[in-house]
Parts: C-alpha cells; sequence; structure tokens
C-alpha cells in the first residue's frame, strides 16, 4: 500500500520556484532517502507533503486520502510526522514535556513515552531537564523520539546526522533503524553513504524535481549517474 | 494624561501605609520599620501590577500579538464588576455575602470577556494574522478606542461619568477592607492585602493552567515554535482562540481588582492607565514570559513603593517621581536588553 505519493507538485516561496513537477512515492514500511544538493528542493518537498508550505500546483495523498490544502495539523493528525532538521526541540520544556506535547493524540501515550525511554536512556535520565541544556545529540534523539511518540505510521527525517561527531551519528543510525521497525520513512540526508545504508530506495533530486530513483543496495556516490547531479 | 490613574496625588491620598507612621516619634527615621513598610507597599503594589499584565503577556507569548485593546477591556471589567456589586450589594449586606458577590462578579466578568476576546479573535485578529504586526496593532488600538468612546457615551448618558471615579463601586467595599491592620508593626491597609490576595490567586491559577494542563503545554510550546507544534497534530489557531480569550478575561479580572482600589477606581481613562503600566512590567520581563511579568511586576512595585515613599514624607518634592522612575525602568531596559530580563528575541507567531 502507498503510504505517501507526490504527484506533480510545484511548491514555491514566494516567487522562488522551489519544486518543479516532483513525483514520487513511498510505500508502507519502505525508508526512502531523498538525496541531492544543497538548495534543491528535498526539505521542501517534507515541507510540502506535510502542508507546512503547500503546493500550488499537484496533490498530496497520505495513506490513499488527498491531503493537498488541509491545515498542518490535520496531516500530522492523520499520522505523519516531523523530525525537522536543526532538532526544534522546545527548549524551555522538559524533555518530559517535549514528549508530552508529541504523544498529545495517542491513545497509549504513557507507554509511548515509556518505550521512547527504553530506545533512549539518556533522555530518561534527563527527562526534568529542559531540552535547551542537552547536547546537539540528545537533542537529535529527542527529536527522533517526539516523531516516534507521537503514533505516526510515516515520518518524515530531515538531516539527522548534521552538525553532529561521528560516534553520535551512530547512535542516530540506531535510534532510525529502531523507529523505522514499525513507521515508513522518508530520510533526507547530505551524507550519501548514510542514507543509502539506511533506506530501502532512494530519490536523486535536482532543481525541484526526481532525476533519478532505484534500489539503494550497491548505489555508491561515485555512480555517474549520481555523481553528476551531487558535485556542484 | 493621567498616568497611575490619579497617580501623584492619589498616591499620595491612599499609600498602602500611614504616611504619618513613616516617621518615627523621636523624628529619626526607623530604617528596618520603614524598608519592612516600603516593601509591603511594594508587594502589594506589585500585585496589581501583575494582575492587569500578565493576560497580555499570555496573548504576546503564544500570538505574537500586542492587544492594545487590553486596557480597555480592564476598564469594562472594572465597570462591569462595578455594576454587579451596585447591584446586588446594599446597606444591609454582610461582610462575606458582599466578598462572595465580589467572586460571583469575578467569574462573571471573566467569563464574559473571555467569551467576547475569543469572538475577537476570529472574527477580527485571525484574518490578519498573515499581515504585519503594524496591522495587529492598528486593528485593536481602533477596538480600543471604539470600546472607550462606546463607554464614555453609555456613562453620559446615564449621567455618572466622564470625568470623575464612578464612586458607586468603591462605596459597595466591607468594612473590613477599608481600614488598616497591624502587621510586623506596619499599618498596611487591608483593601491592599486584599489585592495581593486576588494577585497571588491569579498568580497560580495562571501558573497552574501553563504547567498543569495540557493546553498549558501547547502554549508554552507553542510560544517558542508554532510551526513546530503545528507539526505535531496540534490545531494552534484553536490554541490562538483561547489563549486571546484567556488573556482578555485576565485583563477584565484585573479590571475587576481595581475597581474596589480607590487609587485607580472605575473610569474610562483606566483604559489607557492600565495599559501603559501592563507594558511597562511586560517589556521589563520580557514580552511573553509569565516569570518576567511576575519578577517585573516586583521590580515596578517596589520601585512605585520606594518613590511614593520618598515623595510622601518630602524628601523629594516632585509629584511625578513614581511614574518618571518607573517610565525610566521601561527605557534603560530597552537600551541594556531590549528582549527584557525573561524574553527571547522572537517569540509566538503564526
Amino acid at each position: 500500500m502507498t503510504t505517501l505519493e507526490l504527484d506533480g507538485v510545484h511548491t514555491y516561496y514566494g516567487e522562488s520556484h522551489i519544486l518543479q513537477g516532483l513525483s514520487l512515492s513511498v510505500e508502507e514500511g519502505e525508508i526512502v532517502a531523498l538525496v541531492g544538493r544543497n538548495g534543491v528542493g528535498k526539505t521542501t518537498t517534507l515541507r510540502t507533503a506535510l502542508g507546512l508550505t503547500p503546493p500550488r500546483e499537484g496533490t498530496v495523498r497520505f495513506d490513499g486520502t488527498d491531503v493537498t490544502g488541509m491545515e498542518p495539523h490535520e496531516i500530522a493528525a492523520r499520522g505523519m510526522g516531523w523530525v525537522p532538521e536543526e532538532r526544534r526541540v522546545f527548549s524551555h520544556l522538559t524533555v518530559a514535556e517535549n514528549l508530552r506535547v508529541a504523544a498529545h493524540s495517542a491513545a497509549d501515550s504513557d507507554a509511548r513515552i515509556a518505550e521512547a525511554y527504553e530506545l533512549f536512556p539518556a533522555l530518561d535520565r534527563f527527562s526534568d531537564k529542559e531540552a535547551g541544556d542537552l547536547s546537539g545529540g540528545q537533542q537529535q534523539m529527542l527529536a527522533i523520539a517526539r516523531g516516534m511518540v507521537g503514533d505516526n505510521d510515516l515520518l518524515l527525517v530531515d538531516e539527522p546526522s548534521e552538525g553532529l561527531a561521528p560516534q553520535i551519528v551512530e547512535d542516530v543510525v540506531e535510534a532510525l533503524r529502531a523507529a523505522s521497525a514499525d513507521t515508513t520513512m522518508v530520510l533526507v540526508e547530505q551524507n550519501f553513504r548514510l542514507a543509502m545504508d539506511l533506506a530501502d530506495r532512494f530519490y536523486l533530486v535536482d532543481h525541484g524535481v526526481v532525476v533519478e530513483e532505484g534500489e539503494t543496495a550497491g548505489v555508491t556516490s561515485e555512480d555517474e549517474r549520481i555523481r553528476r547531479y551531487l558535485t556542484a | 494624561m493621567s498616568l497611575a490613574p490619579l497617580a501623584g496625588a492619589a498616591a499620595q491620598a491612599a499609600p498602602l501605609v500611614d504616611p504619618g507612621t513613616l516617621l518615627s516619634t523621636g523624628g529619626a527615621v526607623d530604617g528596618l520599620q520603614t524598608a519592612a513598610r516600603v516593601l509591603a507597599e511594594g508587594i502589594g503594589k506589585a500585585a496589581v501590577y501583575f494582575t492587569i499584565a500578565v493576560g497580555l503577556t499570555l496573548v504576546f507569548g503564544l500570538m505574537g500579538v500586542l492587544n492594545f485593546a487590553h486596557g480597555a477591556v480592564a476598564m469594562v471589567g472594572a465597570y462591569l464588576g462595578g455594576l454587579v456589586l451596585v447591584l446586588f450589594v446594599g446597606a444591609n449586606t454582610g461582610t462575606l455575602a458582599t466578598i462572595l458577590v465580589f467572586f460571583v462578579a469575578l467569574a462573571l466578568v471573566f467569563a464574559v470577556t473571555t467569551a467576547a476576546g475569543s469572538a475577537m479573535e476570529v472574527a477580527l485578529i485571525r484574518p490578519i494574522y498573515d499581515r504585519t504586526p503594524t496591522y495587529q496593532i492598528l486593528l485593536t488600538f481602533g477596538v480600543s478606542l471604539i470600546i472607550e468612546e462606546v463607554a464614555r457615551i453609555v456613562l453620559t448618558l446615564r449621567g455618572i461619568q466622564p470625568n470623575p471615579q464612578w464612586q458607586a463601586p468603591m462605596g459597595t467595599a466591607p468594612d473590613v477592607l477599608l481600614g488598616r491592620t497591624e502587621l510586623l508593626g506596619v499599618g498596611v491597609r487591608r483593601l491592599y492585602l486584599f489585592e495581593v490576595a486576588i494577585g497571588a490567586l491569579v498568580a497560580v491559577a495562571v501558573w497552574a493552567f501553563l504547567t498543569k494542563t495540557l493546553y498549558g503545554l501547547y502554549i508554552r510550546a507553542g510560544s517558542e515554535d508554532t510551526e513546530m507544534v503545528q507539526a505535531l497534530g496540534i490545531d494552534v489557531r484553536q490554541a490562538f482562540t483561547v489563549v486571546f480569550g484567556v488573556g482578555t478575561g485576565l485583563a477584565a479580572v484585573g479590571g475587576v481588582l481595581l475597581m474596589w482600589d480607590p487609587i485607580w477606581g472605575p473610569s474610562v481613562l483606566l483604559s489607557i492607565d492600565v495599559l501603559l503600566y501592563a507594558f511597562v512590567v511586560v517589556i521589563i520581563g520580557g514580552l511573553g514570559s509569565f516569570t518576567g511579568t511576575l519578577v517585573a511586576a516586583g521590580i515596578v512595585g517596589i520601585a512605585d513603593s520606594v518613590t511614593t515613599w520618598l515623595f510622601t514624607t518630602g524628601i523629594v518634592t516632585f509629584p511625578g517621581l513614581s511614574e518618571v522612575t518607573i517610565f525610566l525602568l521601561l527605557v534603560v531596559m530597552l537600551i541594556i536588553r531590549p528582549q527584557g530580563l525573561y524574553g527571547v528575541e522572537e517569540v509566538g507567531g503564526h
């Protein structure tokens, strides 16, 4: 079953035409990576799917329902979660409060938060600490945990390894693997190798359209069809 | 323009503590006792400043909307509260019954103005969220002018005002609140103790709402990042409506609190007076910060109290000392820390 489908979407920031007819689909249980250079529209694709930057043309379908033009909270309430670039944790709220906000709609919110603590013991240790006082890696864990506790069928994960030390990135990768066990995932990631390791399929985006797509197995950044789009 | 309503002169006329007791019998100032008196007066004033400012900061914190109609709503609250008291309290009404009526008025006014504030948000503010803050300021300022003028017309037609304070509600204050009481050897006006109690009640209620309810959690999260809150499946627009309504209701509660106060009292001018002082408090504390509002109300209250003492004891003869000092605090804060004591550089918004 197709979880997310973008069909010929055109998205703008003011007069800047960012997505220029982009189409993609994500099947249930998959991890799909969006790769490409900076500024080609990967983050905008996630924002368009969630309704944060709605498309002017084209359609977005989520779990078979046309959600184009719906408010972001309505789309999110249908089970689409977001782990944004730069984490965007609520820095003046405690770790526990961050998770409570995210788990507000889940019937078993306490159990989900407990599961998140099991997966990220550091968050349990610092549950009463303000999120702004956590390290970058811990904040990333919290952002992922926030996406996981929200009863989501699909998680949109944007640049999870950005600005993190290599050791922390490994932990984040493990966390994402754990999250993907029961959630379909769209992953935007600058680190090509990491994206290929994690994802089942990929879409290569350039100038707001998909220029390549396929299985990730065996794909490297040295492939000619990939390299020419990743190098400036 | 009247700054603290009837400020200089009225503050002199009805200070929290008896000015006559400010000097010891020997003529020398008893430092410790004087400090206690000034502090007690400062806490009393702080309670009033907090109550009139907290709704404004709540609305700005989540929505990024500067509600210039805040003072006008407080003025309406003072009149509506006064009306309830005048209608239901007579010469034979006992103290307990009068205080009960006061709380009924408080609840009634809060409910009515919260509903009106929510309706205002839906009908007037919501359509202009996508425009620059100037539109919100002009709109709420316009609403403020309309409320003031309607109040002026109604009061003039009823032969009540416009100029002097409406004295009738003040006459309903029970005797138990009129005198002074000895507290640690200091003669403190009971009405101000009552205001401190109400201010504390409002502070605890708002604090509990923000920290103990899921809605409060949404508001605190939304004041940091409204887009992220929406992405978590929360209808921020609905939260805006609730918060604007509650903020409006709290403004009116501030008005009801001022109704019995001889320094303030119901008058059309209360609108601008409340707005100015509420802005001073929230800017010093940091726009959108509950803790900041609490601390700033304390600072402004103490500053007001100290300067009032300096004036009432004749150490300084300039009657506008209190207002000048308070607004000087505002200017200093804007220069050295524009975001205020507890404010962040960007809050709320949509």
